[in-house]
């Protein structure tokens, strides 16, 4: 996976995972594991380094337009 | 049969474009009232909605971006069959209308600045370290010395904070001229100075950008990332609750007023 590939999903993920509408109530079927999938999440984009190796890499994701 | 949730959408029409969402399945609106939710059938097994099934997903709500206003809906949000679901939209139906018209012809940006906090630390630290050659005095005990230099980490640390509070707002008063909200984070790491999110006018997103890449050449020491349009995952926090967790407050002011009737605080 390249660079601005990693960027793109990192930048998805964080939305995806951890933002949007949350509906409750017993119609809803929860999904416990996905807070474990944002758990590892996290540790990545703690990872402020990650995102410093990517420094200069045309991010070219379908809607990104970061630099 | 078991639906999956990519999001509510202002319209109650269908989706004319051939859309397919998780693992390949199809993606259709049931319509509510005025509005829609786009689902998936699932079948009984979800196993699978892992990591790769994000992408699908987000492709899904970018796609039903360019036809509509849409509240993205978190990953993984199923529902047990159809009856639910329009139990949902009836229960949800004035939260979702009235996200649905805040949001219209926004859409969300992301910005994250990455500074150089080694550098800034030491900054303060030789300038601390001057002003107190300046002012050093007769020597002092072991006692005094451990509270000093648990002082001057303090002093550190207030300044370190001091520095990022002035440099986003700055940035922001900036960039928050062409946004109608934002939710800023700071500090979230020693060197993420900034995770922010801006909702931004459709029509105010090339001033937005054009603001953003006016502050990045300003600052050459520090990292940026500009990315979006987004949908506004971050920005459709719904305040309805549900139903049980409703009565059962209702239940405890209900309780409350009947204590303050008994001990009389109604007289007061």
């Amino acid at each position: 996976m390249t660079k601005s590939a990693n960027v793109t999903l990192l930048e998805i993920l964080d939305r995806v995972l951890d933002k949007g509408v949350v509906i409750s109530g017993d119609m809803v079927i929860s999904v416990a594991d996905v807070d474990l999938i944002y758990l590892g999440l996290k540790v990545l984009l703690s990872s402020v380094e990650t995102m410093e190796q990517l420094r200069g890499s045309p991010f070219a994701g379908p809607m990104q337009e970061a630099r | 049969m078991k639906l999956y949730l990519y999001g509510i959408v202002d319209s109650s029409n269908q989706i004319e474009e051939a859309i397919y969402g998780l693992r390949g399945c199809g993606v259709y609106s049931i319509p509510y009232r005025d509005i829609g939710v786009v689902v998936s059938e699932m079948g009984q097994a979800t196993q699978g909605l892992t990591e790769g099934g994000v992408l699908e997903h987000e492709a899904v709500v970018e796609k039903l971006m360019a036809d509509f206003t849409v509240l993205p809906m978190r990953f993984r949000t199923l529902v047990d069959g159809r009856d639910n679901l329009l139990a949902m939209m009836q229960s949800y139906y004035r939260d979702f209308k009235g996200s649905l018209e805040r949001l219209r012809n926004k859409s969300e940006f992301g910005v994250k600045v990455i500074w150089p906090a080694d550098k800034v630390k030491e900054n303060i630290v030789n300038r601390l370290r001057s002003d107190q050659t300046e002012a050093s005095g007769p020597r002092r005990s072991a006692g005094t010395r451990f509270m000093k230099e648990k002082f001057e980490r303090y002093k550190i640390d207030e300044e370190f904070q001091t520095k990022a509070d002035q440099f986003i707002k700055a940035m922001d008063m900036f960039l928050g001229k062409f946004a109608v909200e934002k939710r800023l984070e700071t500090l979230k790491t020693e060197k993420l100075l900034l995770d922010a999110a801006y909702l931004v006018e459709k029509s105010q997103a090339c001033d937005f950008r054009e603001a953003f890449w006016h502050i990045k050449s300003a600052h050459p020491g520090f990292k940026f990332l500009l990315s979006g349009p987004w949908p506004a995952y971050n920005f459709v926090g719904l305040s309805k609750h549900d139903p049980a967790r409703d009565a059962e407050q209702a239940n405890l002011f209900a309780e409350v007023a009947r204590s303050q009737a008994l001990v009389g605080a109604g007289s007061v």
